[in-house]
């Protein structure tokens, strides 16, 4: 009787305590910390979990995150410890501002616990804004072409300025522009006004000319269904007295108007690679004196998303022969012109959240903007991995608070990233480091600020050693205008 | 308000000051709506609304026939009345293409009989916000006639068109505008108060025929000495343009012209109100109710997806106020001179103030 009273007793003792229940979620550590963009901040995101008792529990499993700002956290789930505690390293992206991770426990009081940190800037140095050059107000400004020391401002229907920055045809310079011509190029058969929007001085390595300014006019236009405007050319042997000597007036498509946009040149074969909205992108043969009507120099044409699903920003031609474009509806796409056709090598249909808009590509990496909101606003920077050739998604920098990424370009060395945003308290000029193509780093940025305006496009110089910036603001609050940046020692 | 006039009524100034830029800065939710950088969202108007001076003469005593000259800050003469003096409290989808407003304005008008023609040239920009003015510089740039008739008591026919040069853009390089409109209009006192009916047609093009937009509206209402009943359908189509880091505003100036594409707007809206206080002289109380119902579908489905944009295509909003009067009438804004019909008789209902 004893015996068993005893081993009752013991048989009581020796039994588990009833497992814990998990009841809630909180943060123990880790949250508002710093870091450089692709680096680890400092200590691990720590979450805690407890019981009603607030007591820890452990062999919970925690699910991480990220929410904001393009990082990475690892391990994406661990188990709370004897503490209650579970732990994941959070890198940054290369995002303007706060970036979030989270910790997640489904059931849990709290969940998901929200760490956030900031994103610092991997310059010290600031961009500085060396010259502010009026454009008049008929309507705006929307791009520069710098070549050889000599800036041409494309102004709407102020025409296409050309400025000496460094040429030193007129003693002008980065922080003192001067213009030594101007000229106001002709309206097409669809639109009226001249609407001077971009451009592409020729330097042709054949014949070592450079007598052809190529000036695309931009008339009105509906998102996949309609544009308006040709290809003026321009004489320049005369930069004080540019003359406008032959034009290219594109067919409509399916009935409707087809008008310029963006270029890229292949200079060595005298090819002009123009992104044409909805007739999608068309190669000219611009060798030999231009004259008259071009209509006969079309070598091909391609639509990349077919009918009612092409609309193309840009086009630029990479160092393999590669063309990329990016179209506003149906995203970042890899063609190919061989033997007199082009065809569509891949990509394409992969941008749905926002409409698509400038693009760039460097060694194995590309980039592309984009604008305005069809699901999510359109402010990221979208990261391609292009080492196989076609664009595979690598990342999205997000800068906060703008409407519109509308203009980015890499420096010639690959060091650097300039992008330009409008619309919205974030709008302004943004340079990032490409230490890492496919996950580029804040550098410094630059406010131009307005809920309706900002900078509508950058475009790299580089003059007497400096890094330079030639921006196009808005006409909006403040007048259009050329603003010079000089970014040599942000980006160094 | 004001509404005063001296040399036996020859002589007329009208005006109306108009305080949304205050109250309603960011201007008020209004399925449809669009115009002045502002989308989904009524604008607020400009605080100086309507400064109107027109002088007139009869060409007899007896005759309603006569001329009239106006000129001021209002209505061009072009479409159908402000519908700040309509039964409703939400505008119309249609109010940036059936009516010219709060532009510097000379207005000649002749009638004879029940024929009026009106022809008047005014500044094409629009407002940018509430304390802007016109551009003197553009005063003249645009024009546009009116040819109204009066077959019957109280029914008023018009046709009207306008040019308007880059209302859209101040500098005046925008695009130019082509408007049509016609509509009908009834309005007759009743046994127990009034009964009105506006039928509409417009119609807008821009950049020559490079954008078009429609809109047909019909509106009615019933009145009697306490409740009121009122009904409108429309279905107009609208730009949809870029929209500013703000998703209630669109970018000004548009760049390059452009738009994302073009939407077309169907919607119902039935209002109620009771007529109360009547017996205080001057003031008027008028709660109210009103339910809108529509929907939205794209006309160039590529570039604008509503339901990806808003999450659905379908909407309905109910607004419920109090009208408060005191003191004048709100007079009938976009006539001048002998432009202005004269109206039926009616009785002292406050239900008046809410159409005059």
């Amino acid at each position: 009787m004893l015996l068993a009273v005893a081993l009752a007793a013991c048989s009581d003792s020796t039994e588990p305590p009833p497992s814990p229940t998990p009841t809630a979620v909180t943060a123990f550590d880790g949250d508002n910390q710093q870091a450089q963009a692709a680096v680890a901040l400092p200590q691990p995101l720590r979450a805690r979990v407890t019981d009603a008792e607030a007591q820890p529990v452990s062999g919970v499993t925690v699910s991480w995150s990220v929410v904001s700002g393009g990082g990475s956290v690892s391990p994406t789930s661990s188990v709370t410890d004897a503490n209650g505690i579970a732990a994941t390293t959070f890198t940054l992206g290369g995002h303007a501002g706060a970036q979030t991770a989270q910790a997640a426990v489904t059931g849990l009081t709290g969940s998901p616990v929200v760490f956030t940190a900031t994103l610092i800037l991997t310059s010290s140095h600031d961009i500085a804004l060396v010259a502010t050059v009026p454009i008049p107000p008929n309507y705006g400004m929307h791009d520069t072409y710098v070549r050889d020391g000599l800036a041409f401002a494309f102004a709407w229907n102020t025409g296409v300025r050309i400025y000496d920055v460094g040429n030193g045809i007129a003693g002008g310079t980065p922080a003192a522009p001067a213009r030594v011509g101007s000229l106001v190029t002709n309206g097409s058969v669809d639109a009226t006004d001249p609407s001077v929007h971009n451009g592409w001085w020729f330097h042709n390595p054949a014949t070592n000319e450079t007598r052809y300014l190529f000036v695309g006019q931009e008339g009105p236009g509906s998102i996949g269904t309609s544009s308006r405007g040709d290809i003026h050319v321009v004489d320049v042997s005369d930069l004080a007295h540019p003359v406008e000597v032959a034009f290219f007036h594109h067919a409509p498509v399916d009935g409707q108007p087809a008008g310029v946009h963006n270029f890229w040149m292949d200079e060595e074969h005298a090819i002009l690679y123009a992104a044409y909205y909805n007739a999608g992108v068309v190669a000219l043969d611009v060798s030999g004196t231009l004259s008259g009507d071009l209509s006969s120099r079309v070598i091909d044409e391609i639509r990349p998303g077919g009918a009612g699903n092409t609309y193309v920003w840009g086009v630029m031609l990479a160092g393999d022969g590669s063309l990329y474009a990016s179209d506003m509806l149906s995203g970042f796409w890899h063609l190919k012109l061989q033997s007199g056709a082009f065809s569509v090598l891949g990509g394409g249909n992969n941008v749905a959240q926002q409409f698509t808009s400038d693009l760039w590509v460097h060694g194995g990496a590309g980039y592309s903007g984009t604008w305005e909101t069809r699901t999510l606003p359109g402010n990221d920077v979208k990261v391609w991995n292009l080492s196989s050739g076609n664009p595979v998604a690598s990342a999205a920098i997000a800068i906060p608070d703008v409407g519109t990424i509308s203009d980015l370009q890499v420096s010639d060395d690959g060091r650097w990233m300039a992008v330009t945003a409008e619309y919205g308290t974030g709008a302004g000029l943004y340079v990032y480091s490409l230490a890492n193509p496919l996950v580029p780093a804040l550098l410094a940025s630059f406010p131009v600020a307005s809920p309706s305006g900002g900078l509508h496009t950058g475009t790299i110089a580089s003059i007497n050693g400096r890094d330079y910036v030639f921006a196009a603001r808005d006409p909006s609050p403040e007048s259009p205008a050329m603003m010079i940046f000089d970014v040599t020692e942000a980006v160094r | 308000m004001v509404d005063a006039s001296t040399f036996n009524g020859q002589l007329r100034l009208t005006g109306m000051a108009n305080l949304e830029g205050l109250t309603i800065p960011d201007g008020v939710p209004s399925m449809g709506a669009w115009g002045e950088g502002f989308v989904d969202r009524r604008h607020p108007h400009t605080y100086a609304h309507e400064i109107m001076l027109s002088g007139q003469q009869h060409f007899s005593e007896e005759t309603v026939s006569g001329a009239s000259f106006a000129m001021g800050k209002g209505f061009a003469p072009f479409g159908s009345d402000d519908p700040m003096v309509r039964p409703f409290l939400s505008y119309p989808v249609n109010h940036h293409l059936a009516q010219i407003l709060e532009r510097l304005v000379a207005v000649v008008a002749v009638r004879a009989g029940p024929v009026i023609a009106e022809a008047g040239v005014f500044n094409g920009d629009e407002p940018t916000g509430p304390d802007d003015w016109p551009e003197l510089s553009r005063f003249g740039d645009s024009w546009s006639g009116r040819l109204t008739l009066l077959p019957l008591p109280g029914l008023e026919v018009q046709g009207s068109y306008a040019e308007l040069n880059s209302p859209e853009h101040e500098g005046g390089e925008g695009l130019d505008q082509t408007k049509w409109s016609t509509s009908a209009r009834l309005e007759r006192a009743t046994r127990a108060g009034r009964a009105y009916a506006l039928l509409e047609w417009a119609s807008t093009e821009e950049g020559g025929d490079v954008f078009a937009y429609h809109s047909v509206l019909a509106e009615a209402a019933l009145h009697g000495r306490v409740l009121g009943l009122a009904y409108r359908f429309e279905r107009t189509e609208r730009p949809e343009e870029q929209r500013a880091d703000e998703p209630f505003r669109t970018i000004r100036p548009q760049l390059d012209n452009s738009i994302l594409g073009r939407s077309r707007w169907s919607i119902h809206t039935v209002a109620l109100d009771a007529a109360l206080a009547d017996d205080w002289p001057g003031l008027s109380v008028a709660p109210f109710v009103e339910v809108s119902a529509g929907r939205v579908t794209s006309l160039t489905p590529a570039s604008f997806d509503p339901v990806a944009f808003y999450g659905r295509d379908t909407f309905w909003s109910i607004t419920a106020g109090v009208r408060i009067g005191l003191g004048m009438r709100l007079h009938r804004m976009g006539r001048y001179g002998v432009a202005l019909p004269e109206m039926p008789a009616h009785d002292a209902s406050p239900h008046h103030e809410m159409m005059h």
